[in-house]
């Protein structure tokens, strides 16, 4: 088990390696942070002494050294837009993003599981076609227009649901919550359901197959056969089965909802981490970029490397196979 | 307000506790948080429209954008020497309490003018300055600056003694400071709160030495990027104004009772520029052919056959205005002599191309950006049709703002789009920035990418800065907007409007600088 665990960290290692420098070689691309920085009647030579002081014109194996080695040390820097701290201002948006990304998780496993069971125990019945149109739907419309057309609806014409932001906050230390306050939680209902549409489809389609074919298998046809309470059947002998890969799959998904939280966050102005990182493309704000970046590249290979070793742990063949 | 939306207004009563509170909060949107508290930090309009809510200068703009007294009550020439006496309002207090003399403009100018400010620019002509006592301070300048005090408008005064205590007397370059996230003015708001890039608040300030016109008791910011997104905010009426709505969301906010659309043209004007030192054409098919746009019949066709009218009326909406020179008219040293725009003339412009030898069109590189100007794009994507119907081939290339100046400066066009707006308001900007031959050591010319030239406008540049006598000074402005219209140095098109919207109860006045004054904010 150890060189098994020793040889997936070097791997995530270098994965964590190859994203710090697509996201280096990305910025030689999205323009000139010094434009952003200074106003239009700055003179060009003090253009060029920030340039100088960023470092922005070293030779390019230096830079990407500086900003590994930054990396590595955990000295992100400070944004070229606001000045502040990337660590903090990062820090700070985090909560934001992390509880939309769970309350659209969870949305997306409170419909999407039972609507799952229900879609695939009585395939036939028109409840579940609209069920399954409705959910194609959801995934082929764009996030924004679900988002817009959410807010034009029940923030503009109903007038329930705020249209933007994330309401009242508490801070709990160094967490600053929306999830203790009304208004917090009437904020978070539309973003939440527009993040969590796309996972919620891909959870009921997901539980809709597996349980289907769950329920074709011998031990199944044999608690029939018994005579067992269908409900027993259904809720404890089939969905327990058919929960596995349902899991496995959501919390590969978290990564992506963190990840692609971007556009629910910028339609709904919702302070979290996707808003922060536009803001930051906008102004190319370089240091701030890089360290979400880098972030994002660490949550997936993370939950990758927590996945792979879970598996190992249950399934020896693996640990075989890989030694071999 | 219509029946559904009073109807969801009574259900939502219940439910929401943070909608006004009282008539009084006034809260406003626009796309781009201001990225720092710091009056000397940044040179960008966020910035510096919001801090003038904050701080204030020695003179401010009026409603109609003149200058007219702040913190100075008064300014004159000094005698014996160039430059200005300015007499400094007795009785201002800072937001702390820390009372406001000459000194404080002396720190302030000598932070403003370090290396660390990007506001140094406007300090330029500037060769010394003396306090003469507690309420009198004189700016010594090179040589006779007449126009000095309109430019130092956005000049924003700091305190020393607060900027001392919190170790803030240079602008932040590297980390924060105290003065990049909190602030110590003398304006008629104060900072409440500040969280970057969710929520600004300020409050009056109750010493304010002039009288308010405004009622507002509570004024919070907040930025919204998404433009659908922050019409959807003020339409469900959790904020009372935004700035700038989209051309296309003017007739949804205009049909909707409550609420008023705000529209205006802004100093900006939209032209396109060529590249005047260039030999070679770089881009399109005919790249490494010789340069076309040198001859200036060239440049001429091409004015005549942008058909301005049109893109004024489809592509603006009918809310831009024609535009003859590199400023709007109106505004000071405009031209009235040269107050006539080129005109659409495809005939003519076939005309001139044939007779510059290029009866059978050529092919170029025309750069445009599509996310800072309105519609930036389309307006691109038309010229570039228009000028197919006379038969030169434009190869478009669009591209965010973020990595267009850098694209410009490294002389990747052959024709650009490019808008300006004078700071200064006066028509000598337009001038020293995109006229005068480029020089690195006077510093002009820095946005005149395609490198024209022309001595006899290198020549009146320095004089029209001298000029005292208005008469004198508009007879060189005129020749220079003759000869900058003779030889088509560039094309203006037209002045880019400027679109506000807000509830129909709120009064507030729109300057032409785009910046939002909350002291003449009326919440009825």
């Amino acid at each position: 088990m150890i060189p098994f665990v020793a040889r997936r960290l070097v791997q995530s290692l270098f994965v964590m390696l190859a994203v710090a420098a697509l996201a280096f070689a990305l910025f030689r691309f999205v323009g000139d942070p010094v434009s952003q920085m200074t106003g239009v009647e700055t003179a060009p030579e003090d253009m060029e002494r920030l340039r100088v002081e960023l470092g922005l014109t070293d030779p390019v194996p230096v830079q990407f050294a500086r900003f590994v080695g930054d990396l590595v040390t955990l000295d992100f820097g400070y944004s070229y837009r606001t000045r502040q701290p990337v660590g903090a201002m990062i820090a700070e948006r985090i909560p934001a993003t992390l509880e939309l990304g769970f309350v659209a998780l969870l949305i997306s496993l409170v419909v999407g599981v039972p609507g799952g069971v229900y879609a695939a125990l009585k395939p036939r019945s028109p409840a579940t076609q609209a069920l399954l149109i409705g959910t194609l739907i959801g995934v082929s419309v764009p996030t924004f227009v679900i988002g817009i057309l959410l807010i034009f609806l029940f923030g503009v014409q109903l007038g329930w649901l705020p249209t933007f932001g994330r309401g009242s906050t508490v801070e709990i230390g160094p967490w600053r919550t929306s999830l203790l306050t009304v208004d917090g939680w009437r904020a978070l209902i539309l973003p939440a359901i527009t993040l969590g549409l796309y996972q919620l489809t891909l959870t009921l389609r997901l539980v809709r197959a597996e349980m289907m074919e769950v329920m074709r298998t011998d031990h199944i046809r044999f608690a029939l056969a018994r005579g067992l309470p269908l409900t027993s059947i259904h809720y404890r002998h089939a969905l327990g089965n058919t929960l596995v890969p349902v899991v496995t799959i959501v919390a590969l998904q978290f990564g992506g909802v963190i990840a692609f939280s971007i556009v629910t966050e910028s339609v709904f102005q919702w302070p979290g981490l996707g808003l922060l990182f536009l803001e930051s493309i906008r102004f190319v704000d370089i240091p701030v970029m890089a360290v979400y970046l880098v972030l994002i590249g660490f949550v997936f290979v993370a939950i990758n490397l927590l996945v792979d070793l879970l598996y190992a742990a249950i399934d020896p063949r693996i640990r075989v196979t890989g030694a071999a | 307000m219509r029946p559904i939306l009073q109807l969801a207004a009574l259900a939502s009563a219940g439910l929401a506790c943070t909608l006004p509170a009282s008539a009084e909060t006034f809260r406003w949107s626009s796309a781009t948080d201001p990225q720092t508290m710091d009056p000397h930090a940044v040179n960008a309009a966020p910035v510096t429209s919001f801090l003038n809510n904050v701080y204030e200068g020695l003179v401010r703009r009026n409603a109609e954008m003149a200058i007219e007294p702040s913190l100075a009550t008064g300014w004159a020439p000094l005698e014996g020497e160039h430059g200005w006496r300015f007499t400094l309002r007795e009785g201002v207090t800072f937001h702390d309490g820390a009372a406001f003399t000459a000194d404080d403009v002396l720190f302030s100018y000598e932070r403003a003018a370090s290396e660390e400010s990007d506001v140094r620019s406007w300090f330029a002509p500037v060769t010394g300055v003396r306090v003469v006592d507690d309420l009198t301070i004189d700016f010594v300048t090179s040589a006779p600056n007449p126009l000095f005090p309109d430019s130092i408008a956005n000049f924003l005064v700091m305190d020393r003694g607060w900027t001392e205590a919190n170790e803030a007397v240079r602008p932040a370059r590297d980390a924060e400071n105290a003065a990049t996230r909190d602030a110590n003015g003398t304006g008629p708001f104060r900072l409440v709160s500040r969280d970057p890039g969710i929520e600004t608040r300020l409050a009056p300030f109750d010493g304010w030495w002039d009288d308010a016109e405004h009622n507002v008791t509570e004024a919070i910011y907040t930025p919204i990027g998404n433009a659908a997104t922050g019409l959807a905010a003020l339409l469900s009426g959790e904020i009372d104004m935004i700035s700038p709505i989209p051309l296309q969301d003017v007739a949804q906010v205009e049909g909707r009772e409550g609420f008023q659309v705000l529209e205006g043209l802004e100093t900006r004007v939209i032209m396109l520029g060529f590249g005047h030192d260039r030999e070679v054409l770089k881009y399109g098919a005919d790249a490494g052919a010789p340069n076309p746009f040198l001859d200036a019949r060239v440049r001429r066709a091409v004015a005549l056959a942008v058909d301005v009218d049109t893109i004024g009326r489809v592509i603006m909406r009918g809310k831009s205005a024609p535009a003859s020179q590199l400023l709007p008219a109106g505004l000071s040293g405009y031209s009235e002599a040269n107050d006539a725009p080129v005109g659409f003339d495809e005939a003519g412009a076939r005309a001139l191309l044939a007779e510059a030898g290029y009866e059978d069109g050529f092919s170029f590189g025309l750069m445009c950006t599509n996310d800072r100007y309105i519609n930036d794009e389309a307006v691109c994507r038309a010229i570039a049709s228009m000028l197919a119907r006379v038969g030169i081939d434009a190869e478009l290339t669009v591209m965010p703002v973020r990595t267009y100046w850098e694209e410009l400066r490294a002389d990747n066009f052959d024709m650009y789009l490019l808008g300006w707006s004078p700071g200064t308001f006066d028509a000598e900007h337009p001038i020293r920035f995109l006229a005068a031959t480029p020089n690195e050591e006077t510093r002009v010319g820095s946005w005149n990418f395609g490198g024209y030239s022309d001595p006899r406008v290198d020549e009146l540049l320095p004089l029209i800065q001298q000029e005292l006598d208005p008469a004198a000074r508009q007879a060189m402005l005129d020749e220079v907007a003759a000869i900058l219209q003779a030889q088509v140095a560039y094309v203006p098109l037209y002045v880019e409007p400027l679109i506000w919207a807000a509830k129909a109860d709120i009064d507030l006045v729109q300057r032409p600088d785009n910046f939002f004054m909350l002291r003449w904010v009326r919440v009825n």
